[in-house]
């Protein structure tokens, strides 16, 4: 009987391994035709900026450059105002990830693991912010920092973003997680909570804190309505303001523009290939929540 | 609306008694006083920063919108009480009608859109394994990281009369579209660039959602000799459907909010075709007059109460649609 049963399977086992390569090379394909259909406007954008100014939108269309010519890329890294840009927006999206970080965990700590008054008012306070759409407090919020005298400051741009309730509601949601035996040694043991927030907490948040990071990173990175109302300063002109602003200040020279966006959009690529593997499961916790 | 919304906020988090009552059985104080008291102060002094920045950057501002739109702002006479005069304003105003309209029509296109083809690239990228499946899960990401600027500058450069868009419709020999110039197309064109932007989270949410649908079902279904669509219309899109909604409001709260886009590839034209609500709002905001920012201030909020209400009355259905499905 097994033998019967063996010469039975066997032509279909051939024949399902047969589709299984045909298939891996037809999903293969399809892969690939998938990601460059997703990656092209990228790809594009670092295609035509090599192309020059005559070159560029040029009547019949042409999909590679004549030569390839690195001059825009060239010219917008010699730039002083786009080059000022990148370095004032990078270290005030360093600073601003820090200390969002440091001020969202410190509340996300304190309301997944102390018990204190009036605790359910500050939750919804502080929750409240992530209901509230942008546009209901932009205009005011501009008002009142031109108030406080911070128009023109790295301040305005850091500030008044660095407490976020997403960004606190997830970490909360990590912290609850959390075993209590160690804390609980550890409070036996005569740490305070600061010690414990440092010591244990602290040094085991590195997945969700690349997450919100990141996040704070490119938000801070990509902003452009916010800087646009506060900031007229040359010297603090942040990258997004240069580039939506490109056109109307020099015309439309389409190749030193895709150049300089090419340029601004590798901090973001890098930073998004280095910590893949935690952005991506973030989004998808983020998700089931 | 603020009281409406918080109650969403609170019932919306699955926390609230558990975890209080761990907190609370987990430290038991016999000396109640001075420990219960340092313990508020070390709490407090954790919260602090946030509710003090929250307080100065979220809810004066908040509360600033809602007192400036109720009042007739005069540099010489000082402010005056006018009540819901702006709001009648706004509501009789066609330019925000339009503008609503064209918040909607805008957010059409690009939610359903992007969710079929988030569907689609969710449960292709499922049938993938190990090192491609994470690749591609980056490759379908990475639009995501992107500022809308450097999106509304791409899409407008493809948009261009010479452009890479009518090049591509020029070979099966459509006629090049004027797209940002052309009061039928720009809105579509500015869609493309919001469907792609959107792209990366809404697959990796569904992606993860198809996970969870135990294999079993399709392999019983497989049996029963249905085919792949029948498991995909009888199984996935019906156990997927609490997310599906959670993406639509989500999706459509978050599109018909959108302005950086159009500001950039338009600035709202040509002739208010691409003017979203919030454009609207922020354009209005920076003539600069007295009246036009209690104005705007009236209609931000506006907006506020209607996008807060539609989220409302869908968190409900949703949650109540999962009380039944448990």
């Amino acid at each position: 009987m097994s033998s019967d049963q063996r010469s039975g399977a066997a032509p279909g086992r051939v024949s399902q391994m047969h589709g299984t390569v045909a298939q891996r090379t037809i999903k293969g394909l399809f892969t690939l035709l998938i990601a460059i259909a997703i990656l092209f406007p990228v790809a594009w954008m670092a295609i035509a900026a090599f192309k020059s100014k005559t070159e560029v939108l040029r009547s019949p269309f042409q999909f590679f450059p004549d030569t390839w010519d690195p001059q825009n890329y060239v010219d917008m890294l010699q730039d002083d105002e786009f080059m000022r840009a990148m370095t004032v927006t990078f270290i005030g999206a360093l600073v601003f990830t820090a200390l969002s970080l440091l001020v969202n965990s410190l509340a996300a700590y304190a309301f997944a693991r102390l018990d204190f008054r009036f605790k359910r008012f500050w939750w919804v306070y502080c929750i409240t912010p992530m209901f509230v759409p942008m546009m209901a407090i932009l205009l005011t919020s501009f008002m009142v920092v031109t108030k406080l005298g911070m128009l023109n400051t790295m301040a305005v741009l850091i500030i008044p973003g660095v407490a976020s309730s997403l960004q606190m509601f997830f970490l909360r949601q990590f912290y609850l997680g959390h075993p209590a035996a160690i804390e609980e040694a550890a409070l036996i043991d005569g740490a305070n909570r600061w010690q414990i927030f440092w010591t244990i907490f602290l040094p085991q948040s590195k997945a969700p804190f690349v997450v919100v990071g990141c996040a704070s990173f490119l938000a801070y990175w990509n902003a452009y309505v916010w800087p646009v109302l506060t900031i007229t300063d040359p010297n603090l002109t942040q990258i997004m303001q240069v580039l939506g602003n490109f056109r109307s200040e020099r015309g439309v020279e389409w190749g030193l523009l895709m150049a300089g966006s090419a340029i601004a959009t590798l901090p973001t690529i890098i930073l998004l290939l280095i910590f893949q593997r935690y952005i991506v499961s973030g989004v998808r916790m983020a998700g089931i929540k | 609306m603020t009281t409406a919304d918080t109650r969403v906020a609170v019932e919306a988090t699955p926390q609230a008694p558990g975890p209080r009552g761990r907190a609370r059985r987990r430290t038991p104080r016999p000396s109640a006083t001075p420990r219960h008291l340092q313990s508020d102060l070390t709490a407090y002094l954790m919260i602090a920063p946030m509710v003090v920045l929250l307080g100065i950057f979220v809810f004066w501002p908040l509360v600033y919108s809602f007192w400036l739109s109720l009042h007739s702002i005069n540099f010489y006479l000082g402010n005056e009480w006018v009540g819901t005069q702006f709001y009648r304003y706004v509501l009789t105003d066609e330019r925000f009608w339009d503008s609503i309209k064209v918040g909607v029509t805008y957010a059409v296109m690009v939610v359903p859109t992007g969710m079929v083809i988030s569907l689609i690239l969710a449960m292709f990228i499922k049938t993938l394994r190990g090192r491609t499946a994470s690749v591609m899960k980056t490759v379908v990401y990475l639009p995501a990281v992107l500022s809308s600027v450097i999106a509304a500058i791409l899409f407008a450069f493809m948009g261009q009369d010479a452009g890479l868009i009518n090049a591509a419709i020029g070979v099966v020999g459509i006629e090049p579209i004027a797209w940002l110039n052309s009061p039928t197309f720009a809105l579509p064109a500015v869609a493309l660039a919001g469907v792609w932007l959107g792209l990366g989270v809404s697959t990796l949410i569904l992606l993860s959602a198809l996970n969870e649908i135990p294999e079993s079902y399709y392999e019983s279904a497989a049996l029963d000799g249905a085919s792949f669509l029948q498991q995909t219309w009888y199984i996935t899109i019906p156990l997927l459907r609490n997310v599906f909604l959670f993406l639509l409001v989500t999706g459509f709260t978050l599109t018909i909010q959108e302005f950086q886009l159009p500001l950039i590839m338009t600035n709202g034209g040509p002739v208010g075709a691409t003017k979203t609500p919030n454009l609207f709002i922020f354009d209005s905001f920076r003539e600069n007059t007295p009246y036009s920012t209690s104005f705007s201030l009236a209609a931000a909020l506006l907006l506020f109460l209607v996008l807060g209400a539609i989220s409302l009355v869908i968190f409900r259905l949703l949650r109540s649609e999962k009380a039944i499905d448990a």
